[in-house]
């Protein structure tokens, strides 16, 4: 919910999707081809500050967002920083923080923080429908389209659900006690599968309603200055992705 | 000139309920028509056979005169011509954007794109949601997702519009507006069927009105023969629209003349007023 916010609410809502696009690619070669921690932190700093400055995205909320993957990079890199090491005899097991384990850490880290940046900017500053419609103009496969736009819009109506049987249930002691809340759980879930079930169906009948015969086609938002922006953001992504080959 | 008919019609839902049973019901071309029904009585299934959802297991459905086609093209085109409003918006919506689920009508009808354009623009100029057209579906409210629905079906430019309960869960200015809405597009020459609980509404807004019990139209009245026609009403459990029995009891005190019925609270009100002023001025 926090990413769909920044997504609508940001500066650069109007920007052509095509444009954003661009320059999140150009971030995420420029994370590749930055070797060193140094050109990474650069390529990082650099794509945070234009999401941050630029698309006007609050520092607070970005964090937030990116709070999730840090976890998983941080566990990630202990992996690789350390290695277990079965000793001569094989009685033992230890241990051991590797020189070559961290330069990989400081490596990969620097990289991933990279390419999580370069994401960042596109889905912190482009909705979803606007991605479909972009996706949809690169030819990607109609049914995975479709999956997506049903998907997203299922998310919304499926956490519709499970807010409101939620509320109902702790309206009626639901939760009470553990036992009492194990129990509610299964009945959520049990009135889940239906009310899906269900809403698949009335679904259906509505897109036959309207005349639907096979794939699910919209109208595509059109942007102003696509050319411009895309021509700027192409400009953006060089630079990124120069600073990124010089430091290295 | 009878737009659409249903001719004894029956529908029996495959776990052996009853959708319709024996349903025979007119809608004339051009009319306000309001279905009054209680809960179960085969309102929703009604609906879904004007649409063609639904085929009717025994009798007809028949279309400006000529009985459905329900081969793929016989479908394509009645469904362009009756548009179908869902009770619940959620259940009707399935694209993002409140611009691109406008669009999905007039799309799979294949017009090219400049024409979905015009007609999603109208549409949603049509029930006042045009300044929401780039939204997300799920940030809108409940009556504006209820409009999002209606201009679905009216960007398919529909003869006859049927609408599922469109007032349900309205709050009094939602409902204000929403009658704007349909009344543009009556004035537009657009057959409206809606089906409601509300018996004042029904009868202060609609020219026909359509009784339904256990799946059968049981009465299709005019509007103005409501007051005699009591008994139909009853017959279901339903009072009479309160102006009525207002009307009457007024008329029965000797406060207002006999003559013909007001249709709402307002036009009582001036038909008082006047009366008044005109036994002060004999008083004098």
């Amino acid at each position: 919910m926090l990413i769909e916010q920044c997504a609508y609410a940001n500066r650069w809502r109007r920007v052509s999707p095509a444009a954003k696009a661009l320059f999140a690619l150009s971030g995420l070669v420029a994370s590749f081809a930055a070797s060193t921690p140094m050109a990474a932190v650069a390529v990082v700093c650099l794509l945070a500050a234009v999401t941050w400055i630029g698309a006007g995205v609050p520092v607070g909320r970005y964090l937030r967002v990116a709070a999730p993957a840090f976890f998983f990079l941080a566990t990630s890199c202990l992996s690789l920083a350390f290695s277990l090491n079965l000793n001569s005899d094989g009685q033992a097991l230890s241990f051991q923080l590797t020189p070559a384990g961290l330069q990989k850490v400081d490596e990969v880290s620097g990289r991933s923080l990279g390419a999580l940046a370069a994401l960042l900017f596109l889905v912190l500053t482009t909705p979803l429908i606007d991605l479909i419609a972009l996706l949809r103009r690169l030819k990607t496969p109609e049914v995975l389209l479709e999956i997506m736009i049903l998907c997203y819009r299922m998310l919304f109506v499926f956490s519709d659900a499970v807010h409101d049987t939620l509320t109902a249930q702790s309206a009626r002691l639901g939760y009470a006690t553990s036992r009492l809340a194990l129990r509610s759980l299964g009945g959520l879930a049990a009135n889940l599968t239906v009310q899906v079930w269900q809403r698949a169906h009335d679904l259906h009948v509505a897109a036959q309603a309207r005349n639907n015969d096979g794939p699910l086609r919209f109208l595509e938002p059109t942007f102003a200055h696509t050319g411009r922006d895309v021509a700027l953001a192409a400009a953006g992504g060089s630079v990124l992705i120069a600073l990124a080959v010089v430091l290295s | 000139m009878t737009l659409l008919e249903l001719d004894n019609v029956s529908f029996r839902y495959p776990d052996g309920s009853v959708g319709l049973n024996d349903c025979s019901l007119a809608i004339e071309r051009g009319s306000r028509n309001a279905l009054i029904g209680a809960n179960g009585s085969g309102k929703t299934t009604l609906f879904q056979h004007c649409n063609g959802l639904l085929r009717p297991q025994s009798g007809v459905v028949r279309y400006a005169g000529a009985a459905f086609d329900y081969s793929r093209g016989g479908l394509r085109q009645l469904r362009s011509r009756v548009g179908l409003v869902f009770q619940n918006p959620d259940h009707q919506l399935f694209s993002a954007s409140v611009q691109e689920d406008v669009s999905f009508g007039p799309i799979n009808l294949g017009f090219d794109e400049a024409t979905v354009r015009r007609r999603v623009s109208e549409a949603l100029q049509a029930v006042g949601m045009a300044e929401c057209a780039d939204k997300a579906v799920h940030n809108l409210s409940f009556g504006q997702k209820k409009r999002v629905c209606i201009a679905g079906v009216l960007a398919m430019q529909p003869e006859l519009l049927v609408l599922d309960e469109p007032m349900a869960g309205l709050d009094y200015k939602m409902r204000t507006e929403f009658l704007t809405v349909l009344d543009g597009l009556h004035a537009q020459g657009i057959t409206l069927l809606l089906a409601t609980h509300d018996i004042d509404f029904a009868y202060r807004w609609a020219d026909r009105i359509h009784l339904m019990a256990a799946g059968q139209c049981t009465a299709s009245l005019d509007a103005t023969d409501l007051a005699e026609k009591g008994d139909a009403l009853s017959a279901l459990g339903l009072p009479l629209p309160t102006v009525i029995e207002l009307h009457r009891r007024l008329q029965a005190q000797g406060l207002l003349p006999h003559g013909c019925v007001p249709r709402t609270h307002g036009e009582l009100l001036v038909l008082l007023e006047t009366n008044t002023y005109v036994k002060e001025a004999a008083c004098r």
